[in-house]
């Protein structure tokens, strides 16, 4: 398309101040990790690395480590299971089937987080059972897999159908079809589904405070810190969780190729 | 082997996560709006007591919430749809970084970004810093922090990664030929992306809209970091129904009228875009 002078200066503008506004909150929480100043104001004070060495001091850090760890990786392999075999019966089905089946499986994202949090946490309690990581985990899962599910249709909508078929009239079974044939091929695209899935559940605070229980994990350790002091630990321990979910979208986005 | 039965078992795991960890709860959520407490114990009844209270006590909260949703999803749509109208037709090969970079920005830091803007509007935060050095004001504006005007940046800033994907996807749908066609014909720019584009990607910005609004109609985290005691939220009661009050069935009948008038909102929004956007 072509754009005149004035034109291409105001998109660069434009797209120079988008970028900042997306990118500089991230930018200044990583700074301040490390930097000598207590408040999160300029001067920035000399480069320290003091308030990583108070976060890992902090039992509690441990503690929601773990928590966090099992949550994630739990989720990570059965939303991506779950997922990935959901996307496959959708690749099979009419497109107009399809996606009223997708949306309906992606309701959970659509909705408010604190109303299917409340709604967990209520159904939990009525049927008596203890909150913790094992109510924790089944509620990731319906949020997670809508995101497996995206990516791996948007995969299989590509996928050469035909060579299955061959695969099945030289006498295949479907398990050594799909171990042989279909794995090796979206190999890629599920483990950068597992890591989405992987850095949404990591990041979830709405929905794993009200279904933990006493329990806690990294985004509940940030609320506690949020609420009880400006310590400036908190932009450490940002810096990782940004580290950790940024990271592993960015490894998922060169592995699948998947844009939106 | 394509044929509907063969992969239907495939399905079935999703769905019995999807059904028991979200229709289930959700329609016991529903039936306990109807529901009194006795002595901190749900007691099953019939009543409609809690939608009473609701609209008696928080009607005033229900239309701030409404107003400051609207405000988030209109500006998160039109800033998302300008960034997904640049990736696409204006930047070049920078669309795939812009793209990029909101993809990123998408899979993370819910907390940290609210945190980042708290420090960033903060009486001593970053943005009073700038303004101060280059001298625009002598004093540190405190109303940039704890106001609804700090709930509506902070949304936007999270939302938008949100509202560009989708439009994006819809944009990407719209082939480029007739585009130049309409032009060598001698239509304007905004002749085309009125005619011509805006149409093509219905879908999309209501689907930005969409989860924008819902988002933001049931956030109580960002009102409650960076709000102030101006910008309490729906969510804010619901949050204090459960947390403070153990009062599940009024907490539930808050949720599901908010939910409800949401959805009048989502219905309304779709149809002035088709009456906006439709062929005429």
């Amino acid at each position: 398309m072509q754009t005149g002078m004035a034109g291409r200066l105001g998109w660069g503008a434009f797209g120079i101040v988008v970028m900042a506004f997306l990118l500089s909150p991230l930018v200044i929480v990583v700074v301040f990790s490390f930097g000598q100043n207590r408040l999160a104001t300029f001067p920035f004070g000399g480069f320290t690395l003091e308030w990583y060495r108070a976060l890992f001091d902090n039992a509690n850090f441990w503690t929601a480590l773990k928590n966090s760890l099992v949550v994630t990786g739990v989720t990570g392999v059965i939303s991506t299971i779950t997922g990935t075999l959901a996307a496959m019966a959708l690749a099979s089905m009419r497109p107009g089937r399809a996606s009223a089946a997708m949306m309906m499986l992606s309701l959970p994202v659509m909705i408010p987080p604190l109303v299917l949090a409340l709604a967990l946490a209520t159904s939990f309690s009525g049927l008596g059972l203890t909150l913790g990581l094992h109510t924790v985990i089944p509620s990731h899962l319906v949020f997670t897999q809508p995101f497996v599910i995206l990516i791996v249709y948007a995969q299989m909508e590509r996928f050469d159908f035909s060579v299955l078929d061959s695969a099945r009239d030289l006498g295949a079974s479907p398990l050594l079809s799909f171990f042989t044939i279909t794995l090796p091929i979206i190999r890629p695209t599920l483990i950068g589904a597992a890591l989405i899935a992987m850095s949404v559940s990591l990041d979830d605070f709405v929905i794993t405070f009200f279904t933990i229980g006493n329990g806690m994990t990294l985004p509940t350790l940030v609320w506690g810190m949020l609420r009880t002091s400006l310590d400036p630990s908190i932009n450490a321990l940002g810096t990782l969780i940004l580290v950790a979910t940024i990271g592993s979208s960015v490894i998922a986005l060169s592995l699948t190729r998947y844009r939106g | 082997m394509r044929a509907a039965g063969g992969s239907d078992w495939k399905l079935w795991p999703a769905s019995a996560a999807l059904a028991l960890f979200f229709v289930l709860p959700l329609g016991y959520f529903l039936v306990v709006s109807f529901w009194r407490l006795r002595s901190y114990k749900l007691v099953p009844t019939f009543t409609l007591d809690n939608y009473a209270l609701v609209f008696a006590e928080y009607s005033g909260a229900l239309a701030f919430t409404l107003a400051l949703a609207l405000v988030v999803a209109a500006v998160s749509t039109v800033l998302g749809f300008a960034i997904a109208y640049m990736a696409r037709f204006r930047a070049g090969r920078w669309g795939q970084v812009i793209l990029f970079v909101v993809l990123v920005t998408l899979f993370g830091g819910y907390l940290v970004k609210i945190f980042a803007w708290k420090t960033i509007l903060g009486t001593n935060g970053v943005l009073n810093n700038a303004l101060m050095a280059l001298g625009i004001v002598s004093e540190p504006v405190s109303a940039l922090l704890y106001s609804p005007l700090a709930v509506v940046i902070t949304l936007v800033h999270f939302l938008l990664p949100f509202t560009v994907l989708p439009i994006y996807g819809s944009l990407r749908g719209v082939a480029d030929t007739p585009l130049a066609a309409a032009r060598d014909l001698g239509a304007g720019n905004m002749r085309v992306l009125r005619d011509m584009v805006l149409p093509q990607c219905q879908a999309g910005i209501f689907a930005a809209f969409a989860i924008a609004f819902l988002i933001s109609v049931g956030d109580y985290v960002t009102p409650r970091l960076v709000g102030g005691p101006d910008s309490t939220m729906v969510g804010n009661f619901v949050e204090s129904q459960f947390v403070n009050r153990l009062n599940a069935p009024v907490g539930s009948a808050l949720s599901y009228t908010m939910l409800a008038i949401s959805m009048v909102v989502l219905f309304g929004f779709r149809a002035g875009l088709r009456a906006m956007l439709g062929p005429r």
